[in-house]
């Protein structure tokens, strides 16, 4: 009896906890998350599906592009920012961010972008995740040399759909290339430089 | 019969007044049995945030915390915070900063409902903190956003005719 008690315990904690491993499939490395405790700032936004959901009906349903911003955010699972902030350079060592990295060095997420500067120390990486050929998250590595900035786009995006957001919440209006018939077939999988 | 229906009336009103008060009630009675603390008792604190209260904010409740010694691990003073916040609440903003001599953290956590934004703001310094619970109308969200200078403008002549 108290096994099936315990097995059935076992169960609902998972299925409590799995849409949330779902949402969030990736941890922040201990050693990055022991940063705050150094960091001048810490700031963490997160923003589930009841909360995109809920930002999405500042989208006017009378102008278009508002329109289709708000179809890419109400299908969007969770946006999630972690940013640290440092007094003095060289505050974190690069295998804290490698640990971070590495995370993504998986067939299902590829590195589109890698931005590296000696001049500036400004290091940036972007990676998608590709489920059958779709892109279904973003994920974003700013470090520089007193910063640290992480954000992660959880949910079905389109390349075409993220010009869309161009102009709503105070993202600035991108210009694009006339739409391919299939923008993500361009990136190139596993490419880590 | 008439004074019957008016009882049971306010009786429910009461109610549904108590259900969207006990989070915020419950934040304050865990600060104050956590951290042996009282939150202030400030006369007609009510009837000053009824009139005083920002366009489009309702439900405002405020409590105050003086002499305060800041918790060394803030993760436990989030702890504290969210075991008393119900389903429903989201953790939204989270903000951590550290001076020479101070510290100060701030968290935003948020309860989406239709046709309204429940907030519960809690920040920590030094030496207080302080508990805010407001709610924000969609429709005057709204206006913000489409107007944010207009409605700043428009604000910030109706306190100084107040004043």
């Amino acid at each position: 009896m108290r096994n099936i008690k315990r097995k059935l315990l076992s169960l609902v904690f998972l299925m409590l906890v799995s849409p949330l491993l779902r949402a969030q499939d990736f941890k922040l490395p201990v050693d990055v998350e022991k940063l705050s405790s150094t960091a001048k700032e810490t700031v963490e936004v997160n923003m589930d599906g009841p909360m995109l959901r809920w930002a999405s009906k500042f989208l006017s349903a009378e102008d278009a592009d508002e329109q289709k911003a708000a179809k890419l955010v109400a299908n969007l699972k969770s946006i999630y920012v972690r940013s640290f902030e440092f007094d003095k350079e060289d505050s974190y060592s690069s295998a804290d961010v490698e640990a971070l990295r590495s995370q993504f060095h998986t067939p299902v997420w590829s590195r589109v972008v890698g931005v590296r500067s000696e001049r500036d120390g400004e290091n940036v990486d972007v990676y998608f995740k590709l489920e059958n050929e779709k892109m279904a998250g973003i994920v974003i590595i700013a470090a520089e040399r007193k910063e640290l900035t992480f954000v992660n786009i959880v949910g079905p995006i389109e390349v075409d759909q993220l010009a869309d957001l161009g102009g709503e919440f105070g993202i600035p209006r991108l210009k694009t290339k006339p739409s391919s018939s299939n923008p993500v077939a361009k990136v190139e999988k596993g490419d880590h430089k | 019969m008439k004074s019957l229906r008016v009882l049971l009336i306010s009786l429910c009103l009461s109610a549904v007044a108590f259900a969207g008060d006990h989070e915020f009630r419950g934040i304050v009675r865990s600060i104050e049995t956590t951290y042996g603390v009282h939150h202030m008792h400030i006369p007609l604190l009510g009837v000053a945030l009824f009139f005083a209260r920002p366009a489009g904010a309702h439900g405002l409740r405020l409590a105050l915390f003086e002499g305060f010694k800041t918790p060394t691990d803030s993760d436990n003073f989030c702890r504290v915070i969210e075991s008393s916040l119900g389903p429903g609440w989201y953790p939204f903003v989270r903000v951590r900063s550290k001076g020479d001599a101070s510290r100060e953290t701030t968290l935003i956590y948020a309860n989406p409902r239709s046709g309204s934004m429940r907030m519960m703001i809690v920040n920590l310094e030094s030496s207080e903190a302080q508990v805010i619970e407001v709610s924000l109308r969609d429709r005057d969200i709204q206006k913000w956003l489409k107007e944010p200078g207009e409605e700043a403008k428009h604000q910030s002549s109706h306190h100084h005719e107040m004043d």
